[in-house]
């Protein structure tokens, strides 16, 4: 079936700005790219090749391996618990294991430290037998707890989805329930797991906030350093290289993993599997097995912090950092969303175009949040570059510098890593709306814009709002792009969180880190339950 | 439902859609339907049959023909009529039912005015569906999500209905009562109708006329009995189910093939032509220096399918009614009846 190809001004706005997104987050990669391969070779990379390198290097790969570890092992647990297992509590905690998303790993990592460290509270109770959380593994372990709701998002959604045909034709030819799982549900769901554990892989690589503060410096910290010490923006773009060479093997091998995976994709008529019952004392493991995480990535931290900040008295500068995340998440969100859409709506028109577009600006997703902002430098001082000397021989004076352009760079930063992160979500909310509701609709009698509005709209607005709400939140948490761009005396809670941090005042970091949190909490309310939700009712049609 | 449009015909005229890198969709169909009319277009997957049906609907714009409803251009060199001024009434394969809107909604959707409500309560109950019109659609079954499609793509009364396969996701025995269902829900409503389907029984259950399609073309129109009958060529007939095809050459005014001579007063002597036998056409006589032998022996329900082959080695099926005796290894002769015989050119 071909699906009806609409001519007319709708698909063409769309491609328009489906080319914008694809600019908007491609190009400050390019412009890394573009750096590292022109510049001129100073002596830092040399330098910091025979000194520090190594020690990011493995540190990178430690902090990788354990994340990837533990969100892999909680997040497929319990996304088959929830998914093929019934037991107390189990359609709450569906959705409620998604919330530790809105935990910064940074932010876990000041409440463990400090409950974990000599004279914490932890320490004091086990006697000193409670290891102190830091160092590489600590890291792991922190974003282990707050990533693996990427995992069991995945797991969960595979585990549902899945026949019971293959699982029960496993059976019949001899396999055991355990057996049976291995042999065919885990390897079905391999594709999904592997996709989460990509972006578990990458949220690891691209944070600063939790290794910095736990000692646990990787190739990000190498990169913030270049730029805001060293000041050498050729150096920051040749490490920003590897990062993205990193990146882009992660999610190689997924891809591949992905497209040998398709072809035993289930198919015919969707029988789902009935859910295990489980004894009493098995389902009250269950619970159990669920709330642990849950606890040790949300309720401990929260609680811990909010301890401290009741303590302390609110730093002067709160409100206006507040301020300044709130506006900046908002704007970033709604840009993200409308870009997210628009590409949504050209890739429809399955045009070549639209196509490489979205993929496109789908390399946003792989670039960390410090090589965005290197990247928005990048162009930011070639565009000075370009249009000083014109201005000057027209104007006679001198063009306001671009660097601090502030909050518009900053979103230009966000856009680039975040808005493939509303294309997706946005892709599979308008996926459901398909070519022939377009067709029942016209025949009925409604116009284009009717079917958009009477339609499509109520069909996606749900997707589209989660997806630019998940965008709020990771700009909310974001760190490491802010610290590099972000204007003079500008501050946001991330920044303000994590220099108290750093200057060992934890007791003034709590509050503006227990915001966060608090702050994104709701609107990943609104994601997690629009995500538990969109399984149960689409397919059906 | 004495609308005026529903007592005008459809004229489809050389209508081609070719697809970028793709061989024709549509190569030059020739459709009418006639007012009142349920037409059932058949044709193997990739033939066009759902290009043509999406072309009427205003869904897919032509290349080149055209299609007119009475006098009026639908579409056709420089023009096409949007599909909502079409008023066409469309029945989807998988019945593309608006997850967000519960049956009524679904029904009403087509409908303005302030009796829409009235008027799509009315289909749905006409449907027996009216218990169910707060349901949304992943709350009904299947038959019901079909019933329901069919009620939403009736009630703005409109000039014709257009069914894409719209029994193929159900059962076979919920397929044979919805089938009779919609057939009466058309007949009665007046409407004038094309249904696809690649199902030759339903399209012979359906239908007061039959359109064969193959590569984009119409290759065949006429009542189901007649196409069936006399197909016009080996494709036609092949699509209407089993059929012999036996390559012969004309001798005395006959073509000679393995079952015995055929009459061919159409053709002159000497041409090779094809003849079509249907596997009811041969009759088995047990006689024991007959040329052929049973090699297998079918039980089909209603008939009895046996597969006799001659000493040459040139097998052919027919269907026998039940009762019969003969057995695998039993000699039978051979006897035609003429009336499920056709003979085309080569």
């Amino acid at each position: 079936m071909t699906p009806a190809r609409q001519g007319g001004r709708l698909p063409d706005r769309a491609t328009a700005l489906a080319i914008l997104a694809a600019l908007v987050c491609a190009a400050p990669v390019f412009a890394v790219a573009w750096i590292a391969v022109t510049g001129e070779t100073g002596d830092y990379l040399a330098h910091l090749a025979r000194t520090r390198l190594p020690v990011y290097l493995v540190n990178s790969a430690l902090v990788a391996a354990i994340a990837a570890g533990g969100a892999g092992l909680i997040g497929t647990v319990l996304g088959w618990l929830v998914a093929r297992t019934e037991f107390p509590g189990r359609a709450l905690f569906s959705w409620v294991l998604i919330l530790p998303l809105a935990v910064p790993a940074y932010v876990a990592a000041y409440a463990w430290l400090d409950l974990s460290q000599a004279g914490g509270p932890l320490h004091a109770a086990t006697a000193g037998l409670f290891p102190t959380v830091r160092g590489a593994w600590g890291a792991g372990l922190m974003f282990a707890l707050v990533l693996y709701p990427y995992v069991y998002l995945l797991a969960r959604d595979t585990f549902t989805g899945q026949s019971a045909d293959a699982y029960n034709a496993a059976r019949t030819l001899g396999a055991g329930p355990f057996s049976a799982f291995a042999r065919t549900s885990l390897p079905m769901a391999r594709p999904a797991l592997a996709a989460g554990l990509a972006l578990v892989i990458m949220e690891s690589l691209a944070d600063y906030g939790t290794v910095s503060y736990l000692g646990a410096p990787t190739l990000s910290i190498g990169l913030v350093r270049a730029w805001s010490g060293a000041g050498s923006l050729v150096d920051a773009a040749r490490l920003s290289l590897i990062l993205v060479a990193v990146a882009l093997i992660v999610f190689g091998l997924e891809r591949a993993q992905r497209s040998r995976a398709r072809s035993h994709a289930a198919s015919g008529r969707h029988r789902p599997a009935p859910r295990f019952h489980l004894s009493r004392t098995q389902g009250l493991a269950a619970a159990l097995a669920c709330l642990i995480p849950l606890a040790l990535g949300l309720i401990v931290p929260l609680a811990r912090l909010g301890w401290l900040a009741l303590n302390e008295q609110p730093a002067p500068n709160l409100l206006p950092a507040s301020w300044h995340s709130l506006t900046l998440a908002a704007i970033s969100a709604v840009l993200a969303a409308g870009l997210g859409l628009s590409t949504a709506y050209a890739l429809r028109g399955r045009t070549f175009i639209a196509t490489a577009s979205a993929r496109a600006a789908g390399l946003g997703y792989a670039v960390p949040g410090a090589v965005a902002a290197v990247g928005v430098i990048a162009i930011l001082s070639g565009t000075q570059a370009l249009i000083d000397p014109a201005w000057q021989s027209f104007t006679g004076e001198v063009f306001p510098v671009l660097l601090t352009g502030g909050a518009a760079a900053l979103i230009f930063a966000y856009l680039s890593r975040f808005a493939a992160a509303a294309i997706g979500p946005s892709e599979a909310a308008l996926a459901r709306v398909t070519p022939a509701l377009d067709g029942a609709a016209r025949t009925l009698g409604a116009t284009r814009g009717e079917t958009v509005r009477r339609v499509h709209w109520p069909l996606i607005a749900a997707g589209i709002t989660s997806a630019g709400l998940l965008v709020f939140v990771e700009v909310l948490k974001e760190l490491p792009a802010t610290m590099i761009l972000r204007p003079f005396n500008y501050d946001t809670l991330a920044i303000i969180a994590h220099n108290y941090a750093s200057d060992e005042r934890l007791g003034e970091a709590a509050l503006p880190s227990l915001l966060i949190p608090l702050v994104a909490l709701l609107p990943m309310i609104f994601v997690a339950r629009y995500l538990s939700r969109a399984r149960s009712s689409s397919g059906q049609v | 439902m004495t609308d005026t449009h529903t007592r005008r015909g459809l004229s489809i005229r050389g209508a081609q859609r070719r697809y970028v890198k793709e061989t024709a969709a549509l190569a030059g169909a020739d459709l009418d339907l006639e007012p009142g009319r349920i037409t059932a277009l058949l044709g193997p997957s990739g033939s066009g049959k759902s290009t043509l049906l999406r072309a009427i609907a205003g869904l897919e714009r032509l290349d080149g023909g055209e299609i007119r409803l009475g006098d009026t251009l639908w579409a056709g060199p420089g023009r096409h009529l949007a599909p909502e001024r079409r008023r066409v009434g469309m029945v989807f394969q998988d019945y593309a039912l608006f997850p967000h809107l519960d049956a009524l909604a679904n029904v009403a959707f087509g409908l303005k005015g302030p009796d829409a409500k009235t008027i799509a309560m009315a289909q749905l109950e006409a449907a027996e569906l009216g218990h169910k019109a707060k349901a949304f659609p992943h709350e009904l079954s299947g038959g019901e999500q079909q019933r329901v499609a069919l009620a939403r793509a009736l009630a703005p009364a409109p000039a014709i209905v257009l069914l894409d396969e719209p029994f193929s996701g159900l059962d076979r025995r919920l397929r044979q009562e919805l089938r009779e269902r919609t057939v009466d829900t058309l007949r009665r409503a007046g409407a004038t109708a094309l249904m696809v389907t690649h199902d030759a029984d339903e399209a012979m259950a359906v239908a007061d006329a039959l359109a064969l399609m193959d590569q984009g073309r119409v290759i065949q129109t006429g009542t189901p009995e007649h196409v069936w009958t006399h197909p016009h060529s080996v494709t036609a007939a092949r699509l209407l189910g089993d059929i012999e095809v036996i390559e012969a050459f004309i001798k005395a005014g006959a073509a000679d093939t393995p079952l015995g001579p055929v009459a061919t007063p159409d053709f002159k002597n000497g041409c090779t032509v094809y003849v079509l036998v249907r596997p009811q056409a041969i009759r088995l006589t047990p006689a024991a220096d007959a040329p052929f032998t049973v090699t297998r022996r079918r039980s089909a329900g209603t008939h009895l399918a046996f597969t006799i082959e001659n000493a040459e080695g040139q097998s052919f099926t027919t269907h026998t009614p039940v009762p019969s005796k003969l057995a695998v290894g039993d000699k039978v002769g051979v006897e035609l009846d003429e009336a499920f015989v056709t003979v085309v050119g080569a």
